[in-house]
């Protein structure tokens, strides 16, 4: 709007300190980013398959009209939506709760901290080998402790019921800490005074923490939801090293399906506008929630 | 029940959760830990074994055996690389980010830290073609270029938060001393922003080690990372669990070392970066 204006004015004389030290950067990430994307869109038009011998050729809208028919597609989009929806509303939730705990005085805080940190340093395929293992249906530890409960042994991986709630469940225990993380500085560095009045005010702990905290935090909410939205939806590794999109197409992400179409199927030209719906659909994500942190901080 | 009573029960049961928390995420990793140094028989049984006799057969057989030692070389390599170039370009980009009336600021800024929206699959499509068009799959140079790009937005984001928080006054008495921009940045700034760098550094590192799809698609038996080295020990006869338990391991043992020593640096990056951001 305005900044437009602004720059076409100023535009008309060099500025002294013009920032040539930028330009690396800036051509780096031209190059890395804008050319490929171009190239991408130019792809979602044609129909090529990389190991076939007839090439690419122009094929128009036809890769969208497919896609739009296309059942694999649909399911790819519910069961991402699925994924994300629960991984990072469990993650949001059991975060928050383990925050508020650790926020009391307690003793050896740090320590607790720290070890409750190492789940999100970890490689993600170390995790989804980790998990496999334990969900193992022989020589898994899992089965063995339901098995003392007296349920019968599970085939979590294999279960077209109970793989994508497994690996929700994985997703869950890495990146919980993440969360944990972000909303217990949050928690720290709300001021007491408003707490102190409120319990003289007779409030009870529900009320504080629905009107005064979680407003208050709002900020640490919003990163932390942002960052676990955009990394959800980019979930491969686990996808990867357990189930692999099945059983059937059971845990098939859109990322996944992509990742199957372009790789395994090598039809590229289907892959790339897959891939531009895929965009269109984390812009538009990142784009809200970008735009509802700035109005926190003016607030602020 | 009086107010000393409730207080009590809810510290001991905060105790009980936290402690329990602890043990369900470190329960795997120790699981995964104990299984890399059990024997077949031990890590094979279906009622799980507590007490055993450790081996190190399978720590033996990935570096002796099999070249996993090569996989984490080229880890290193690609991480230092990558982490040192991202902090290079980076570093500098926040400064006159923060500093300088640039032009257009906000959209610049605004356009990188939007590139870590970006779903690593839809990059990979044209890059992977791109570089096989130049001859540059299967080198690490494509995955120090891709990790660089991946790492550059967080550490532009951070490092401007950090700088933001230094004032202005402390360049302008340098300079008024006599020092240029350039001289006042790498004396003065540069030293107080050593808590920020660190922290961006280690994100960084921690992000590229445990990189996957990247690495994945565009590396082969040259440049595969550690990451993916791993996935050699899952056979199509069947997963050699042992093996791939000891690789595992050593593959996070780094981070893990690091973080443990350094966890005060992370948690600030991590939250003062990208909250304030």
């Amino acid at each position: 709007m305005n900044t437009d204006n602004n720059i076409r004015i100023k535009l008309q004389k060099i500025p002294e300190n013009f920032p040539w030290p930028l330009w690396p950067t800036l051509i780096f990430l031209f190059v890395i980013c804008i050319y490929p994307l171009i190239f991408l869109i130019r792809l979602a038009f044609m129909r090529w398959n990389l190991i076939s011998i007839s090439g690419r050729y122009f094929v128009g809208l036809d890769n969208f009209i497919r896609i739009f028919n296309d059942h694999d597609f649909w399911n790819s989009l519910w069961v991402t939506l699925i994924f994300v929806l629960f991984s990072v509303g469990i993650q949001l939730f059991l975060g928050m709760f383990l925050a508020l705990i650790l926020n009391q005085d307690l003793k050896g805080e740090n320590i607790f901290r720290g070890l409750l940190l190492l789940p999100m340093l970890l490689t993600p395929v170390v995790t989804g080998l980790m998990w496999r293992f334990m969900l193992h249906p022989d020589y898994g530890i899992w089965n063995y402790l339901i098995s003392l409960l007296g349920i019968k042994k599970i085939e979590w991986l294999s279960s077209t019921l109970l793989a994508l709630p497994a690996i929700i469940i994985v997703d869950v225990w890495q990146w919980t800490p993440f969360t944990f993380l972000i909303l217990l500085a949050g928690l720290q560095s709300l001021p007491r005074e408003p707490y102190e009045q409120a319990q003289i005010d007779g409030a009870s702990s529900w009320q504080t923490f629905w009107f005064m905290t979680v407003p208050l935090i709002k900020r640490y909410i919003l990163v932390a939801l942002l960052l676990r939205l955009i990394d959800a939806l980019r979930q491969y590794d686990l996808i990867y090293m357990m189930t692999r999109g099945g059983p059937i197409n059971t845990t098939e992400t859109l990322s996944w399906h992509i990742y199957q179409v372009g790789f395994k199927f090598f039809e590229f030209g289907h892959a790339s506008a897959l891939a531009w719906i895929f965009l269109i659909i984390a812009i538009f994500i990142s784009k809200n929630f970008i735009k509802m942190l700035q109005t926190e901080s003016y607030i602020n | 029940m009086s107010v000393f009573w409730k207080k009590r029960t809810i510290k001991i049961l905060s105790y009980v959760v936290v402690i329990a928390a602890c043990l369900f995420f470190l329960f795997p990793i120790y699981w995964t830990l104990v299984t890399s140094l059990k024997t077949r028989l031990d890590a094979f049984s279906s009622i799980p074994v507590w007490f055993f006799k450790p081996t190190f057969k399978n720590y033996q057989i990935i570096f002796f055996e099999k070249n996993f030692a090569y996989y984490l070389k080229n880890s290193v390599i690609v991480v230092a690389f990558s982490t040192v170039i991202g902090l290079l370009l980076g570093v500098t980009s926040a400064y006159y980010f923060a500093r300088l009336k640039v032009y257009g600021r906000e959209n610049i800024l605004f356009w990188i830290l939007s590139l870590r929206m970006i779903p690593p699959i839809v990059a990979v499509l044209p890059i992977y073609l791109i570089m096989r068009n130049i001859g540059l799959l299967d080198s690490r140079i494509s995955l120090i270029i891709m990790y660089v790009f991946m790492n550059l937005p967080l550490i532009v984001w951070i490092m401007k938060s950090f700088f933001d928080e230094i004032p202005n006054e402390i360049e302008e008495s340098a300079m008024v001393d006599g020092c240029s921009r350039f001289t006042a940045f790498i004396k003065v700034i540069l030293p107080l922003s050593k808590p920020g760098i660190m922290a961006t550094s280690m994100i960084s590192v921690i992000f590229s080690w445990n990189e996957f799809l990247y690495a994945n698609i565009l590396s082969g038996s040259f440049s595969k990372t550690a990451p993916v080295g791993l996935t050699e020990y899952a056979t199509p006869v069947g997963i050699m669990w042992g093996q791939i338990s000891a690789a595992s391991i050593v593959t996070i043992l780094p981070v893990v070392i690091l973080a443990l020593f350094l966890q005060k640096y992370l948690v600030r990056g991590l939250t003062l970066g990208a909250v304030k951001g």
